[in-house]
């Protein structure tokens, strides 16, 4: 459940950019910078005895979004000259930048990352991080819906659509382009320092290519033009596993089946994204179309 | 009002326009016709700041444009409705006009004149929670214009506003053009159509690769020898 809410806002985070045209997948990046953050203030630089007080994640969570938002402009303003897939590969070559970085420096733990971050709550599963996770994925969906209604959300609507267009009416591009980046990048970071209390352990394999391309999935099956779609795709997604799983252990399946159900989950996976694209190329969840009136022939 | 003193612009090696000189002032519509690539929608486009002139100076009451990016050029009172009309196609009617207030704060006035445009545009009224998309190409233009007018501009660009139009949807758009001009909006004309644009302007330039070669009063150039031979067939 809590692994579903934060893939949620994971995904959130690439749908900001993706409001005003701008294909980032430079969301793991942030969320691994994020969890750092968060896993060195809480282990070595903070000690508490007993459970770890909330305020205290929070102010993480804080910090870590706001240092995010910072880095994200400084990279953003040269990066965002680079124009649809070339803004993609740049924002890869970040990620590993992050990657590689956190294994080589010293104070990231390198490959064996840092262990042991305190916990606020005592049962094993977690499941009381909702209380922090789903506040803060319903505070990020109502700020992109507010967002999507107000003037800021028709200029990045308008450079999404023509950057042209959105030039002759007024509208800086590059401010707004940078503006979408950075608030994806400070949700990426908050989501981060949460989640490096709720695994207990963070390491440079939190931020991989591979995860880029799981946020990007989500977003494109759940659906890219409606903040709705993200939050749908990254809950069915993440869930998928654990429902295959479940599935297979019913038994009375012929071997195979199970086999497949259980150990192919990245067949199926594969599977379902080809199928969604060739069925809901929009995503599972459409846009809405505004009402067309009858028009009266004259 | 506007005015270009030996404007030069390059696309790579290549020179859109050289050494142009251009002058509007308050009141005029003033026109630039000229064959396909002669410069023209490059010059509309060095105005309002989407391509970066080489050379020259670009003065707009008193302000030095070639120190502005285009959103500031905007916030200046200059629209520009570019060719090919760039509405937005999946957002309707209504959202691509309130964009066109995008510099604007104050609601209560910009309700007023999309209202107005509504009244200019009667078309635009029926479809206005239509697909700007959806629309026929004399539609979207019309869109283009009222989307530009929506900033309230002092000074007005416009791109080929007859280009890929049946004649009698023409014919309707210099109409409002010259509505326009008599409610005092000043108007520089980017046209192909020589003859109906020297017909709504009040004084005309003739672009000839990326040089201007004529200027003039409107009925001056349209008895022009040269003109009627090179423009008017």
């Amino acid at each position: 459940m809590v692994a579903m809410v934060l893939a949620a806002t994971l995904a959130l985070s690439l749908y900001l950019p993706l409001m005003s045209g701008q294909l980032s997948l430079a969301t793991p990046g942030f969320y691994a910078i994020g969890g750092y953050v968060a896993a060195i203030l809480s282990t070595k630089v903070i000690h508490v005895t007993g459970p770890y007080p909330i305020p205290l994640i929070l102010g993480e969570m804080i910090l870590a979004g706001a240092g995010c938002g910072v880095l994200a402009v400084l990279i953003g303003v040269p990066a965002l000259r680079l124009r649809g897939v070339y803004l993609a590969l740049a924002t890869i070559a970040f990620v590993e930048i992050v990657r590689v970085l956190s294994l080589t420096v010293e104070f990231t733990g390198g490959a064996i990352g840092i262990f042991n971050i305190p916990q606020p709550f005592v049962t094993a599963n977690g499941i009381e991080y909702l209380l922090i996770a789903l506040p803060m994925l319903i505070c990020a969906a109502l700020f992109v819906y507010r967002l999507e209604r107000i003037g800021v959300g028709r200029a990045l609507v308008a450079i999404r659509e023509d950057e042209l267009a959105a030039d002759a009416v007024g509208i800086n591009p590059t401010r707004y382009k940078v503006l979408s980046f950075a608030m994806g990048a400070m949700l990426a970071g908050a989501v981060g320092a949460l989640s490096a209390h709720f695994l207990n352990t963070w390491n440079a394999r939190q931020g991989t290519f591979d995860a880029s391309i799981a946020v990007l999935a989500f977003v494109l099956i759940g659906g890219s033009r409606s903040f709705v779609g993200p939050i749908v795709g990254a809950m069915v997604l993440t869930a998928l596993p654990e429902g295959l799983r479940a599935v297979a252990g019913i038994g009375e399946l012929p071997v195979w089946l199970a086999t497949l159900l259980r150990d192919g989950r990245v067949i199926i996976y594969g599977l379902l994204i080809v199928i969604c694209t060739l069925n809901f190329p929009q995503g599972l969840i459409a846009p809405r179309q505004p009402v067309r009136k009858a028009v009266k022939s004259s | 009002m506007l005015e270009i003193k030996n404007l030069t612009v390059n696309y790579g090696g290549v020179v859109a326009l050289n050494q142009a000189n251009l002058e509007v002032r308050a009141g005029e519509i003033v026109t630039l016709i000229g064959a396909n690539g002669a410069g023209k929608s490059t010059l509309l486009r060095a105005v309002s700041r989407i391509v970066t002139a080489r050379g020259g100076q670009l003065t707009y009451d008193g302000h030095d444009l070639n120190r502005l990016r285009p959103d500031e050029v905007v916030h200046m009172g200059v629209a520009h409705v570019p060719e090919g009309r760039r509405v937005l196609a999946r957002q309707t009617v209504q959202d691509n006009l309130a964009l066109g207030a995008y510099v604007r704060s104050d609601t209560r006035a910009i309700a007023a004149d999309m209202q107005r445009q509504f009244e200019v545009f009667p078309r635009l009224a029926e479809r206005r929670n239509q697909l700007a998309g959806l629309l026929s190409g004399g539609e979207q233009q019309m869109l283009a214009i009222a989307r530009a007018l929506m900033s309230r501009p002092k000074l007005l660009l416009l791109d080929e506003p007859s280009l890929g139009l049946a004649p009698l949807i023409v014919k309707d758009i210099f109409r409002i053009i010259g509505e326009l001009h008599r409610q005092g909006v000043t108007i520089l004309l980017v046209e192909q159509n020589a003859r109906l644009a020297l017909e709504t302007a009040d004084r005309g330039y003739v672009l000839e690769a990326g040089e201007i070669v004529l200027s003039g009063p409107a009925s001056d150039l349209i008895e022009d020898a040269r003109v009627q031979q090179a423009y008017l067939g």
